[in-house]
């Protein structure tokens, strides 16, 4: 009697668990074309817009701190600081949003497209981890201590945002055929209103 | 072969425009003011009579939107000093009163319309705000005494 008991919880369990892996949301390989362009316009916000060496010194450079404090009274330091708070702020959110997208993407869609190592893939889900808790503590850091309290953060985070982008690079290269880049290179990069 | 031949064009245009029309704007601020003036509202595109006679209308069009984004990026990597001093010389050349200028630019912001297609909004954002902070150094030089020490240019008030 136990014996049946056991059977047919053990029956039953193997039924429920092959149900939930048939409900598992698979990527649906229709339509993956726009995941992979919107996948491979983070990439292109992170690697152009957000995370080039300068913008990033500009935005985290104190020297404009110290300039506003010795020309100017106390109003537009105060001022000042509350500009760059938001524009680091802003920042964060933007690289928040943009590696959420990445990682979204390589959560569904770059199995089925690219070969990644185990090594690689653990590496990368590491990156992914410590990037969204880098972004949390960044965010705390810049309301507490305002935008010139937290440059280890931010190099910390640029750092792992670039391997993750490197890595994401790889998945996404096949967009990138040598022809595609050269039409990309004579039009889209010099056109007014294209 | 058409696609480099067309670039060589647009950077021997690009070039022609730094060297006649842009050569005495030296401040980025001064030249993406004038570059954006030069972009048609309704289009997007720009348009330079002297530049469309020696090349094309397209070809002009991409030389003055390359000198645009070269413009807006120099402004990008300025810092708020360097920025201050170009809002200075930037009212210089315009020969329109402090005061007014200050006014004018703080309620109806400009700047805002001058920014090149395709740039990131946080690009676009930084150099906003580090020019709304420079006008504020600016009207406070004005109307009152500045700091001992402080970096300061003289002011064109009239």
């Amino acid at each position: 009697m136990i014996g049946l008991v056991l059977c047919s919880t053990l029956g039953l369990g193997l039924l429920v668990f092959m149900w939930a892996l048939g409900r598992r949301k698979g990527a649906p390989v229709e339509g993956c074309g726009r995941q992979f362009v919107e996948a491979r316009q983070a990439l292109r916000t992170l690697q152009f817009g957000l995370l080039p060496e300068n913008l990033i010194e500009r935005i985290f450079d104190p020297e404009d701190f110290r300039y506003v404090t010795a020309a100017s009274s106390r109003e537009i330091g105060e001022l000042f600081l509350q500009e760059r708070t938001r524009i680091s702020l802003m920042w964060v959110r933007r690289v928040r949003s943009e590696i959420r997208n990445l990682m979204h993407f390589h959560l569904a869609y770059s199995r089925l497209h690219a070969k990644l190592s185990l090594v690689t893939e653990i590496r990368l889900a590491l990156d992914f981890a410590l990037l969204l808790l880098a972004c949390r503590a960044l965010r705390i850091l810049l309301y507490l201590r305002g935008p010139y309290g937290a440059r280890a953060v931010v190099g910390l985070l640029r750092a792992a945002a670039r391997r993750v982008c490197a890595a994401s690079e790889k998945s996404l290269a096949f967009l990138n055929p040598p022809g595609l880049e050269s039409f990309r290179r004579d039009s889209a990069g010099r056109g007014a209103a294209i | 072969m058409r696609g480099p031949a067309k670039n060589m064009d647009v950077l021997a245009a690009a070039d022609d425009l730094r060297r006649r029309t842009l050569v005495d704007m030296t401040q980025p601020l001064e030249r993406l003011i004038y570059l954006a003036s030069t972009r048609d509202y309704n289009t997007g595109l720009y348009y330079h009579q002297g530049l469309a006679l020696r090349f094309s209308d397209e070809t002009a069009c991409e030389a003055l939107a390359d000198c645009h984004r070269e413009a807006f990026d120099e402004l990008v990597a300025a810092s708020l000093e360097e920025l201050v001093h170009e809002l200075e010389a930037y009212l210089k050349s315009t020969r329109v009163a402090a005061g007014d200028f200050i006014v004018a630019w703080k309620g109806l912001e400009p700047y805002r319309v001058a920014v090149p297609v395709g740039i990131d909004s946080l690009s676009s954002e930084l150099v906003f705000s580090n020019l709304k902070v420079g006008l504020a150094i600016l009207e406070e030089r004005l109307t009152a005494r500045p700091k001992p020490g402080a970096s300061l240019r003289p002011l064109p008030v009239q």
